[in-house]
Order: structure tokens, then sequence, then C-alpha cells
């Protein structure tokens, strides 16, 4: 059995090593370990019914994860009412599925969608809702506190959910939240449970680097420095709510359900 | 950190008035009628108008776009603009307007988004238990009501637990409640069951007696939780004591149960004298003296704001206890001798004073011999008891050594009756050692290693005061090689950051020294705060040293992370709004004198003035708003999270 164990490890820490910047990765694969091995099965005299233990809790695992989409699209459709405008950052799946539920309820709304410089995730996003009738408006990442006073809610999804019960998202994120904050919007955003991470942040030079060359299209003289981290992190003040397969959270029960599952 | 939030009325607008409200009210939130107790503050508005008194039909409000919106934020709402908002949608309010029915889908989003979590739960609880252990747990940290506890409590000590917890709270109510539920889960163990069913009648009538008697009590002076608690123990000490004797023969676990039943009652009664008791009442300080054992006279000149705090002179106990100490017979010689070093000031800090107390009661303990006829449980819990008296005289207790107590008297009570006497007592001690060993010197440990990992080189981190775990973070950092400077951060009358920095100094830290009046000046070149803590609260509350709430709260303008590092058996499920219920008063001399320094010591032959009157603090509370992040031996958590570290510790405690 710790045989098993031991291999476990292995095979998560090599699927970790191989993008070693994403925190949904890490977080998702300790979950998963801590989820698998954290059952009595690993006292079975038995080994193959202890194996098949595992198996199930492992399987359990991968359906709930995939479910968990479909559960946040359901619970975030309260949230979403006629004729409200929507400030959306980055591609997010999760984020997706929930605006594609709301549109098969009937619910007519708008979606702004911000440009997502440098990997252009927002534009990816209008594609896709487009293709949904719902009425996009692309913005420039800049535009945000321009347009926010027409916004009545901001919604994003997440990279990472941080033990503070902020959040690890694409760079700007912390941008658009301090500025719906200041004019009094609600940001909500839509993340798995699998994306707890164990960590804790202070500030945004804190975090693990993940770096993403940009592109400005004109050469850029070598002397010149550029900021190219690909992701900021979100204090918990400046959210409102999460919206996880858990249920509808406030920002601190991250760390109660962190340490439930921890200790 | 936000910038220091302005403290107003607190806006619920939740649910709102429809339809009965006079167009020309004053624009104030309706919810003053409903002022739900939960509410941390909602002072009844002088001008709330004569319609708020109607019983209103509660709707939720409607969702006119930001308008709803606002409801949901917490107190960033100013309150004009969702006045002036509201007042312009009076018209639509309430009436039957063909735009709100197309939002009558949302009609579930006003529920409370605090509760919406627990409304959820129910519906997924099957598709999310992938993050559950027990449902029990999450909803005990939502409510400070025992109203949930009934869910999946499975061991009888993780239900005595719970009432433990639960007993400690201030609401009477939850009180009665949550001892009654906890009666009716059904622990495993089959002779149980048979005393699950007079316990419930016992705790139903206890907790109607304990309801009767806060109502009574209501009026006095002192608080009503510390009364109700009182008398509930009292009240509690008559049919356990009955049962005792009834029956001859208990189980194991029966005797275990009403064991910790009595022992944490016993707990409040006893190692809460001081802190709990209010000085200003005439008649308990009066009880309180005649069995005191150490004679202090009381210091003139006190602040009145101050009174329910004990405050005695200071020097004056020295001689008369030496005196009196061949007079007492049943004090043993340590702890006399630790008692002393309280009084004297030389032992201080939580850690150190927890752990002197802890050795001393192991020395007891080890020369300890049970008298005939006595319960060596009941008779060693007594002594322990009369020796916390005795140290809560030197010195009031600290929150630390109040927990350890309460440890104490839980594994004296859990002892097995088939135990010899010397077993007990070796189990005893090594038991004391196992708590100090893993909540204290392990814990240091483990916080050492999580706090390091915070520190980065070229950082700038100030520390106030002397605290012995920051220290060690600090020394550790520096072993390992990181480049930082410190500020080390002092202030009279102790001056203790002088001891720190002597040390610090010796292993070759550079630091920078000065008191705290200039701790704004130097604030800005600061990157990271670490501060000590002699307790942190439920509520996220940082009880420490005097001055430490100052400091966060520059480091807060200033957006400068504040960590806390305190290890994990210091924390209290008590809340504690602010710093002048619960505080320990110094020696007001000390204030006025300037030691080695004549020249300045213009008030020296000012002490018994009249209109002088000197107030020498020892703790202060600091809020959690200003906390970054408290750093445990369970690892780096948000101040919200305290109240769940306390509801784990506790269960894992009887555990062990």
């Amino acid at each position: 059995m710790m045989e098993l164990e031991i291999e476990l490890k292995k095979a998560s820490d090599s699927l970790k090593a191989w993008d070693t910047t994403s925190i949904s990765l890490t977080a998702g694969c300790d979950l998963f370990m801590r989820y698998v091995t954290r059952t009595s099965a690993l006292e079975y005299e038995e080994f193959n019914s202890a194996k098949s233990r595992l198996i199930e809790r492992a399987e359990k695992f991968g359906e709930i994860s995939q479910k968990a989409r479909r559960i946040i699209a359901m619970l975030s459709q309260d949230f979403i009412f006629d004729g409200c405008t929507i400030l959306v950052h980055g591609f997010s799946r999760v984020v997706l599925e929930v605006l594609k539920t709301a549109v098969q309820n009937k619910k007519v709304f708008r979606v702004f969608c911000t440009e997502g410089r440098p990997d252009r995730s927002g534009l990816r996003l209008a594609n896709e809702l487009a293709k949904l009738d719902v009425p996009v408006k692309i913005l420039i990442d800049s535009a945000v506190a321009y347009t926010m006073d027409e916004v009545d809610m901001v919604l994003v999804g997440a990279d990472g959910v941080v033990e503070s019960g902020g959040i690890i998202n694409l760079m700007g994120t912390y941008q658009i939240a301090l500025v719906a904050h200041s004019m009094n919007k609600p940001v909500y955003v839509a993340a798995e449970s699998y994306k707890f991470a164990r960590l804790y942040p202070l500030d945004q030079k804190d975090m693990a680097p993940a770096l993403r060359p940009i592109d400005f299209g004109v050469p850029i003289p070598s002397k010149v420095e550029v900021e190219t981290s690909a992701r900021d992190y979100t204090p918990p003040q400046y959210l409102t709510l999460l919206f996880t397969d858990l249920g509808v959270l406030t920002p601190s029960v991250v760390s109660d359900e962190l340490i439930q599952l921890y200790l | 950190m936000d910038p220091r939030r302005i403290p107003h009325a607190a806006i619920k607008p939740k649910v709102r008035q429809v339809g009965f409200v006079p167009r020309n009210a004053p624009p104030e939130p309706p919810a003053r009628s409903q002022s739900y107790p939960a509410e941390a503050s909602s002072p009844p508005l002088s001008d709330s108008p004569a319609g708020n008194s109607l019983s209103p039909v509660m709707i939720p409000p409607p969702r006119h776009l930001s308008d709803n919106l606002a409801a949901y934020r917490t107190p960033a709402v100013p309150v004009p603009e969702t006045a002036r908002r509201r007042a312009g949608h009076s018209p639509v309010v309430g009436s039957y307007d063909p735009a709100e029915s197309l939002l009558g889908t949302s009609s579930p989003a006003p529920s409370p988004p605090s509760s919406g979590r627990l409304i959820v739960d129910g519906e997924f609880s099957e598709e999310s238990w992938l993050l559950r252990r027990s449902n029990s747990a999450k909803f005990a940290s939502s409510f400070p009501g025992g109203g949930f506890d009934l869910t999946a409590v499975k061991a009888v000590s993780a239900a005595d637990l719970a009432s433990d917890a639960n007993v400690k709270k201030t609401t009477e109510k939850s009180k009665g409640s949550a001892l009654e539920l906890k009666n009716e889960a059904i622990p495993s163990s089959k002779p149980l069951k048979a005393k699950t069913t007079k316990s419930e009648r016992r705790a139903l009538q206890e907790s109607q007696r304990a309801a009767k008697v806060a109502g009574r009590v209501e009026g006095n002076k002192s608080t009503a939780a510390a009364s109700g608690r009182v008398t509930y123990a009292k009240a509690a000490k008559q049919p356990t004591q009955k049962k005792d004797v009834a029956s001859a023969a208990p189980s194991v676990a029966a005797s275990e149960k009403k064991g910790s039943d009595r022992a944490p009652e016993k707990d409040k009664k006893k190692d809460a004298p001081a802190p709990r008791m209010q000085f200003d009442d005439k008649s308990r300080v009066e009880k309180a003296k005649r069995r005191a054992v150490v004679n202090q006279t009381e210091a003139r000149n006190r602040v009145e704001l101050f009174r329910h705090l004990p405050q005695y002179e200071q020097g004056t106990q020295l001689p008369d206890l030496e005196s009196k100490f061949f007079l007492h017979e049943p004090m043993h010689p340590a702890i006399y001798k630790v008692g002393l070093q309280y009084l004297a000031g030389d032992i201080s800090g939580g850690n150190a004073r927890c752990i002197a107390m802890l050795q001393a009661f192991q020395e007891a303990i080890k020369d300890y011999v049970t008298p005939t006829e006595k319960n060596l449980n009941r008779d060693l819990t007594a002594k322990i008891s009369s020796y916390v008296s005795f140290y809560t005289e030197c010195r009031p207790l600290s929150i630390s050594m109040g927990n350890a107590i309460r440890f104490i008297k839980n594994r004296i009570a859990k002892l097995p009756l088939s135990l010899s006497e010397s077993d007990a007592k070796t189990l005893l001690c090594s038991d004391i050692d196992r708590f100090i060993n893993e909540k204290i010197i392990v814990a240091d440990q483990v916080i050492v290693r999580h706090a390091t990992t915070k520190i980065r080189d070229g950082d700038v981190l100030l520390t106030y005061g002397a605290s012995c775990i920051v220290e060690m973070i600090l020394l550790y950092a520096h072993e390992i090689g990181k480049q930082f400077r410190v500020v080390v951060i002092d202030s009279r009358p102790k001056l203790e950051g002088q001891s720190l920095l002597h040390r610090l100094i010796a292993k070759g830290l550079s630091c920078t020294y000065t008191h705290i009046n200039a701790v704004s000046y130097i604030m800005h070149e600061v990157t990271g705060v670490f501060l000590g803590a002699s307790s942190v609260l439920s509520n996220g509350t940082v009880y420490s040293r005097v001055g430490t709430a100052s400091v966060a709260m520059v480091a807060n303008a200033f957006r400068v992370p504040v960590i806390i590092c305190c290890e994990a058996y210091k924390f209290h499920e008590r809340v504690q709004l602010d710093s002048i219920c619960f505080n320990e008063l110094g020696d007001p001399d000390a204030i006025l004198k300037v030691p080695g320094r004549m020249d300045v010591n213009y008030l020296s032959n000012l002490q018994n003035r009249e209109n002088l009157q000197l107030l020498n603090l020892m703790y202060d509370a600091t809020p959690s708003e200003y906390v970054s992040m408290i750093v445990t031996d369970y690892g780096m958590i948000p101040p919200t999270s305290v109240p769940v570290i306390v509801r784990e510790y506790r269960r894992e405690q009887l555990l062990i």
C-alpha cells in the first residue's frame, strides 16, 4: 500500500512538473492525492479491494470535477437577472458555461468583454458568445473604468483560489476588481473547488512567477524592460462571492474548507 | 489591506419596507425596526420615522440595476447614495410594476450571501462531499448558536467538545440549546444511551435555570454572561455531585462524559476569577479578599472606566508572602516559587509563564499523595484549582495559561479510575510534557518554518516589543542566509524591546531601534511587520501587548502586511470588541517614574493627588482588519479562520 502511495506521489509530481506555473494543476493534484489517500481503505488487508476503492474514489473525483462546471453554472443563475450587464475578463470555460446556461434559461443580458492582452483571451470569449447570440461589446483593457458605470457585475474565473480567499487570475483582474470595488459593483468569481490552493500571497510579488512574452507589434529597444508577468493576485476584500461546486461561498470560507481537508 | 474603515451605523438593507412608508419619510435604512441581534452596530437612529414602526411588509428588494447590487455590499455602501436611490425608486417599490415580474426569477438572490452557502449546501450535499469531512463542523462555524450541531456528530468526545465550546458562548439560549442538542447526538457506545436521556433532562433543567438566573441578573453590574456562567456552573454542580454519589460503579465512558462536563464548569468558575470577576462589585471583592492568600492593598486613584479590573499596589506583597510561607502548608514550594516570580515580573511572556506554571504543576503532582477516603481525580482537581487561584492573585492569568489549565483539568478528569496513584501521576506528568512539547516547542518550530517563507531578501521587517516567537523567526531567517534588516519598536514603561535588540545584535543582524512615537515616521521603509500575540480571539481580534494595535494600524495605513505569529493553543473562543472590557492593569508607579533620569521625574511627588489618575494598561486588542495573516502551527490562516481552528483544536484536544 505504501508503494502505491509512493507511485501516486511520483505520478503527481511529474504531472506538476510539466507546467510549474499552473496553480490549478498543482492544487488539483494535491487535492486529488489528499482525497484519494485519505480513506480507511488503505487499512484493508486485501490489496485488491483497497485498490478498487482507491480507483472508485479517483473516478468520483474526476466525475465531480467534470460536473463542477455544471453545478457552478446552475448556482450562478440566481445572480444573473434580466437586463443586466456583465463584465468578463479573460477566457474561462466556467464563465462560458455560466453564460451558456443563462442563455438556455432565456435570460436577457449583455456582456462586456475586455480584450485580455497579451493573449487575446477576451476576443476568443467574444467569439464564443457571439455564436450564442449574446450581445457582446469588446473593450480595451484600459476602458474598464470608463464603462464601469454601466456594468452591473463583474464575473471572472480563477487560475487558483488561495487560502486567504483571494484569487490568482489573468493579469488585469486585480485592476478590474479595484475599480469595481470603488464603484460598488460586485465581483463574482466562478471557480471549481479543486482550485483551492494552500498558498497565501501577501502581495503581488509573493507568488511563483509566470511570465509570458508580449508582442507589441513594433520592436522594443533592448534597454527597455517589459513587465511580462501573466497573472496577478486579487485580495479577498475586493471579491464579493465565489461560485464553486461546494456552493456560493464568501472568500473567508476558503480557508475553512482547506483546514478541514488538510488537518 | 484597505485603508481604515470608517465606522458608521451598519446598513443592512437586505429586506426593505415596502408600500406603507410615507413618501416624505427621511431616507433611513428601514431595517431599524427589525435590527437583528447578530448585527454588530445598529444604534437606533433617533429620527427613524413613524412609518418604520409599522409592521412592514418585508419583501426582497426589487432588482433594479445597481440598487440591487448595493444591497450586497458590506459597509462600503455610503448612506446617502443608497438612500437617494431608494427614495427615487419608491414608486416602484412594492407596486406591481410589470418590469418587476421579469425579475421574478432572481427571487432567491437576496438571501444573505453569508447564509446562501448553507441553503445551497443542503441541495448539493451529495455532489459536493469532495471536500467535506463532517457537516457539523461547517455549520458550527457559521453560527454561534448550537443550532446546527446535531448533524453527524459521531464520537462522544466530539459531542462533549461541542458542548464545551458552545457552553462558553456568551448567549445563554444557545448554550442551553447546544447542550440539549449535544445530548441528543447519538454517541456510539451503548452504556451511554441510558445516560443521555437523564442528562438531557438535566441539561434542560439547567438551561432553564440558567436562563432564569441570567434574566434576573441582567440588571447587575457584572456582565450577564459572567454571572450566567458562574450560576450555571453552580447549578450544574449539584446534580453532577448527586449523580456521582448515586452511580456507584460508573462505566469509564460515563464518568468521562460527566467529568469533562464538570471540569469545564469548574474551569469557568476557577480559572477565571480575576479576569471575569468585576471588581466594581463591592460584595464580590470582599468575598474574594477573605479567600485570598496574597494580601494586596488596592491602589488609590483608579481610573473610573477601568474599575472592573483589579489593581493593587505593587511592592507590598513580597514581605507579606514571605512571612506567610510557612503557614501555607497546602502550597507546594514549586508553585509558591513560580507565583513569586510572576509577582515580581521575573517571568513574562505567554509561553514562558505557561511553561513555568506547567512545570510547577508537574512538581506538585509528583509529590502529591491522595489523602485517605478521597478520590484522586476530584482532590487533585481541587488542589490545582487552589494553585490557580494563588497564581491569579499574584498576577492575573494569561489566556495561554488558562487554556493549559483547562487541558490539565481535562486530563485529570479523564484518568481511568482503575489506575493506581503512581501510574496516574506518571501519566499526568507525561501528558504535561507532551503538551509542552507538542503545543509549544514543536509548534514554535513549525511557525518559524512557515513564517520564514514570507521573508525575502532585501526586506525590512518591523517588530514590536519582545515576542519570543518573532525572535526565533528572525534568528532562523538570518541563519539560513536571508538578507534583511530589522526595526525594533519599543515603548515605556517596560522597554521590552531592548532585550530583543541585544540578542539580535549579538547574532549579527542589522537593526534599527526606536520608540513607538516614531513608528509612523519609519513605517514607509518597512516591508513587513511581524508581531506576537498573547492570544487571538474568535473574531480575529489579536490580544497582545499594549501598543501592538497602534503599530498594526500604522502598518495598515501604509499598506504594509501585518503578520501575527501565535501558537494555536493560545486561541480562545471568546470575542472581544475593545481593550476595555478585559485587560490587565499594571503598576501605575511605573509610568510616573522614569528610572535613572532624575531630571524628567516631574511627577514623582504627585502620587497621591486626587485629580491625577494613572493608568498602566498591559494589553490591547487589535481588530482583525489590520491583520493580514496569522501564522500558527496549523499553517498560515486568515484571521477569519480562527474559530475554525478553535473548533478543530478543541475536538482534537479531547481525542488526545
